[in-house]
């Protein structure tokens, strides 16, 4: 007896010291895991800020939705919980398991978003089935995300966000944080951010918050406002849509450069990115030929055309080359170095001087004047009117235009120029290769008199106090255009739109628009049939600049359309820009414009036999190098 | 039948150990079920039936009792093969009896009719050593309900009769050597008990036991988890209801074969040391009585119901501090459950019985 009891005695100081050991000696290490076990450190997402457009329209404003995610800690059967979340919310279990396996490298307790901003029927059949017992480790959480305009609309300039990438969260930004990837998103992101906050939470075993320890409450984006005009930017997308082609468009103050519309076409919805894009979607705008995610506006380059014209009358003009009363005889060609180069209109303009050579877009006069002056002379007065390099706007990614020089060819490709090339660039065809951007910029600074300006898009800034202005941008440059320069380009300008010039589509009444057209091949008539047996797209490119009004121009801007054939085509999109303008400046109701229900894509190759029907009225003829 | 004699003998120190073990018990299940449940309910009305059954136990002289133990051993183990073929099922064992309002397990019912049978069987013996054919009657009165209870399946209340078997058997003159033989028999079966009788899930909790990281979302989450809450606790406590293991369920069934470990959270080192004690001296006096008994029957009795007692209460402490494989042993006296309550504290008063009828005839 006395033996059985000295065992239950020693079988219990045994017991006592074992949890001695364990609540004394090891209490440290069990408390940390006690702890670890129930708290929690949860984001708390700061709300971007608001996009305004110029009179205080929301532009990008947020909604609530909803994420679902897969929390591996409480995972018990992955595969499971994959092909009963994605049978309940009708996803792609293998997408699904995809996405989970990405994330493997991070804490089991870091919920991986599966369905991203899951609709309302989602989440409600998710949340009836009882997530404690069937699905313990699936969270519904519900955050905000950017709400675009429902009609694409601007949607390249807006841009769209995202997860920050390996590379953004290498330079800073948290994993998982969704920042700007394209446009004002990416260029203002930090003013539009704000800083998440973080709240330090009791969970259960379930995962499930019981009650916040504490909180660092996060601090909203700034609500920034954009120098667009909504209606503007609508009217110029409308004409597009009216037209029927894809391009791109660039409306600003020629003064300011402050930008009131910035169309770039075929567009895409931005709202699909707001929460991650699907798989599908992403591969269709990326595969799509279109092209829908360029954001043609500064990052497409293109011949210029007859538009380029006006650098050529410029160059000339200051260089003293010739005065406005030059006159050249046109009788529907010229030779230089052995080769004919044709003009426009097939029997010639005759004698015009500069005002009129402009008016009618008369090639045989801008190939003597660029003859005349060698490609190293348009090439410094081209980046004087801001069309060499970039302008400066402040969005992501613009591309640099190009104007080509002697220097230029031979450190490109090495070869020396040939003055025949000189003609083509002349007309704005060869290597002369801009984006609709710089072209914006030129056209105002021929309006302005001189003054280079930095196109901008935004405006002004609430940091908590009300609104501030941004700080302009810098003057990029300012040329003193001779004042007999500037009266031949409007007057030239004037003429084109309202006499009996390539312009007359853009033609209003008492408003005096200034104008050029041009149209610009993208290959060179022995390319032609080559191009057309590959099944490239073949049709010219047409611009438009312009300004208004003549005198003390309000607004300037070029309309650029891809493959459209004729630059008088995009005329028309900028009468309906230039009347709304007015007609907002006045307080007038906006013009109307039908918009046709014809869907915006550039038309199928089945129309070739009426690509090529000729005898249409092109102003510009195809010179022999045209390429693009 | 109460006589005056016998109350002045009753052990009032036992019986207020095992009550503050009850209230202790109680008090946990409380605080683990987050208040005044229906759970608790039941639990107090446990014991308010088992201090019933406890009287009952005192109140009729235990060799009368002793002279009963055969139907009571019978009337059991109907009971079980009854509860095997037509049992309510609760978490894949077939382990009650279903009586609408409330439900019966008759397997916290054998120990005790064991006891008895046996304690009747060796004290009857007038030899002083038992025959083979003696060991023999011990081994069959043993292996019919161990081997019922154990297809229910519930292995581990099956393996608890094993200690009251060889407690009284050796108490009442089994050799050593044979205790030895035995012992080498069940380690060199231990392999083939473990290919053969073991279902999956006893299989898995055990290998768990030996590696609890291996699987720490199944079985080893749960002796992980008891463990954190154990060394959580420290000196003192986290405080009554402050536990985050027991009330944020991160320990499994807290209420029930965990209870220790939400004692030992909220209440820490101190509390842990007071139930042990409590324990202890539970055990010492019960051994007491054995030691004070009038005849070997009593003796045998009381060692008897100690014997599948004891290591219970052993065995769940050391789970709940994450130290031995997860089994469904409750803690008697403390953990959730009636006819565990019951049957324990009818347990005490048979043993109660046997001291207070230490000098009558």
């Amino acid at each position: 007896m006395t033996a059985l009891k000295i065992a239950v005695v020693v079988a219990f100081g045994a017991l006592a010291l074992s949890f001695w050991s364990l609540q004394v000696a090891q209490h440290e290490r069990y408390l940390e895991m006690a702890e670890s076990n129930h708290q929690r450190t949860r984001t708390v997402r700061a709300s971007r800020g608001v996009l305004f457009d110029r009179n205080g329209q929301v532009l990008v404003e947020n909604r609530r939705s909803f994420n679902v995610s897969i929390v591996r800690e409480h995972t018990r059967d992955l595969e499971r919980t994959v092909s009963l979340l994605a049978s309940i919310s009708g996803a792609d279990p293998a997408q699904m398991l995809d996405t989970v396996q990405r994330h493997l490298n991070e804490p089991v307790y870091q919920p991986i978003v599966v369905i991203e901003d899951a609709s309302l029927a989602q989440v409600t059949a998710i949340m009836a089935r009882r997530l404690d017992f069937e699905l313990p480790d699936v969270l519904v959480e519900e955050f905000q995300t950017r709400q675009y305009p429902g009609q694409p609309l601007a949607a390249h300039l807006f841009g769209y966000v995202g997860q920050a990438s390996a590379e953004q969260v290498a330079n800073g930004a948290s994993s998982g944080a969704i920042v700007g990837q394209s446009g004002v998103e990416r260029a203002y992101n930090e003013l539009l951010m704000g800083q998440d906050g973080e709240r330090h939470v009791v969970v259960n075993s379930m995962g499930r918050e019981i009650r916040t320890l504490d909180e660092v409450p996060p601090v909203d984006g700034h609500r920034v406002q954009l120098t667009i005009d909504y209606d503007l930017q609508k009217a110029t997308e409308d004409g597009f849509k009216h037209a029927g082609f894809n391009g791109a468009a660039l409306i600003m103050n020629p003064s300011s450069g402050e930008v009131l519309s910035f169309v770039s076409l075929p567009g895409y919805d931005p709202n699909g990115f707001a929460s991650g894009i699907d798989h599908d979607t992403w591969a269709s705008l990326n595969s799509n030929e279109l092209q829908p995610l360029q954001n043609r506006a500064i990052q497409g380059r293109y011949a210029p055309g007859s538009t380029f014209k006006l650098v050529v009358a410029t160059a000339a003009l200051e260089e003293g080359l010739v005065d406005p009363e030059h006159t050249v005889n046109c009788d529907g060609g010229a030779s230089f170095f052995g080769r004919y180069y044709r003009c426009g209109l097939a029997g010639g303009h005759g004698a015009v001087d500069m005002r009129h050579a402009i008016e009618k877009s008369c090639n045989v006069y801008f190939y003597r004047l660029g003859n005349m002056l060698g490609v190293d002379k348009i090439h410094e007065w081209s980046e004087k009117l801001g069309l060499v390099g970039l302008t400066g706007i402040d969005l992501p990614n613009e591309q640099e235009s190009i104007v080509p020089s002697t220097k230029w060819k031979r450190e490109t490709t090495g070869e020396r120029w040939y003055p025949g090339e000189t003609i083509s660039v002349s007309i704005g065809q060869g290597q002369v290769s801009l984006t609709p951007v710089s072209m914006a910029v030129m056209i105002s600074t021929i309006a302005n008199g001189g003054t280079r300006v930095t196109p901008h898009v935004i405006r002004a800034v609430d940091e908590g106090g009300g609104w501030k202005m941004a700080a302009p941008p810098i003057i990029s440059g300012r040329v003193a255009l001779l004042p007999e320069t500037l009266s031949v380009l409007h007057d030239g300008l004037w003429m084109a739109v309202n006499a009996e010039g390539t312009a007359s589509r853009a033609r209003i009444t008492g408003r005096d628009v200034a104008g050029k057209t041009g149209t610009a091949q993208v290959v060179s008539n022995e390319g032609r049939q080559a191009a057309l047996r590959r099944g490239s797209e073949v049709r010219s490119h047409g611009w438009f600049v312009f300004f208004a009004p003549q005198e003390n121009p309000q607004i300037a801007g070029v309309i650029f359309g891809e493959h459209n054939e004729h630059g008088y085509l995009g005329a028309e999109v900028a009468r309906h820009v230039i009347e709304t303008y007015f007609a907002k400046q006045e307080h007038r109701g906006l013009p109307a414009l039908e918009v046709a229900p014809v869907p915006n894509v550039a038309p199928t190759r089945d129309s070739e036999s009426v690509l090529f029907v000729d005898g249409l009225p092109t102003e510009d003829t195809v010179p022999m190098t045209g390429t693009f | 039948m109460f006589e005056k004699r016998l109350y002045c003998h009753m052990d009032w120190g036992l019986l207020a150990a095992v009550l503050a073990l009850c209230i202790i018990g109680v008090s946990q299940i409380y605080s683990a079920t987050g208040g005044w449940t229906e759970i608790v309910e039941t639990q107090v009305y446990g014991i308010l039936l088992g201090l019933i059954a406890l009287t009952v136990c005192l109140t009729v002289d235990y060799r009368t009792l002793a002279d009963k133990s055969h139907f009571i051993y019978l009337a059991i183990i109907v009971a079980l093969i009854y509860v095997t073929l037509f049992g309510a099922v609760q978490g894949g064992a077939r382990r009650w009896i279903d009586f609408g309002a409330f439900n019966v397990q008759p397997s916290e019912f054998v120990k005790l009719a064991l006891a008895l049978m046996l304690a009747k069987f060796v004290g009857d013996h007038r030899a002083r050593v038992l025959s083979r054919l003696d060991l023999v009657v011990i081994a069959v009165f043993t292996a019919v309900p161990l081997i019922i209870i154990g297809r229910q399946p519930d292995l581990g209340s099956a393996m608890l009769l094993i200690p009251v078997a060889f407690t009284v058997a050796f108490a009442a003159g089994m050799p050593m050597r044979l205790l030895g033989v035995l012992t080498l028999l069940g380690l060199l079966a231990a392999p083939v008990v473990w290919q053969f009788a073991l279902q999956d899930y006893q299989q898995e909790r055990i290998s768990t036991f030996l590696d609890p990281s291996q699987d720490a979302r199944g079985a080893g989450y749960q002796q992980i988890q008891a463990r954190i809450s154990v060394g959580s606790g420290g000196l003192l406590g986290q405080g009554f209801t402050e536990g985050t293991q027991g009330q944020l369920r991160f320990l499994p069934v807290a209420h029930n074969d965990f209870i220790f470990s939400v004692l030992a959270e909220e209440q820490g080192f101190a509390g842990v040391i007071v139930a042990l004690g409590l324990y202890l001296f539970v055990i010492l006096r019960a051994l007491e009585s054995a030691r004070l008994a009038k005849d070997r029957l009593g003796a045998y009795l009381v060692l008897g119901v100690l014997a599948s007692f004891t290591p219970q209460v052993i065995y769940n402490i050391m789970m709940s501090a994450g130290l031995a494989p997860v089994k469904g042993l409750t803690l008697p006296l403390m953990s959730y459950g009636g006819s565990s309550m019951i049957a324990t504290l009818a347990g005490f008063g048979l043993m109660l019985n046997v001291r207070i009828r230490r000098f009558t005839n």
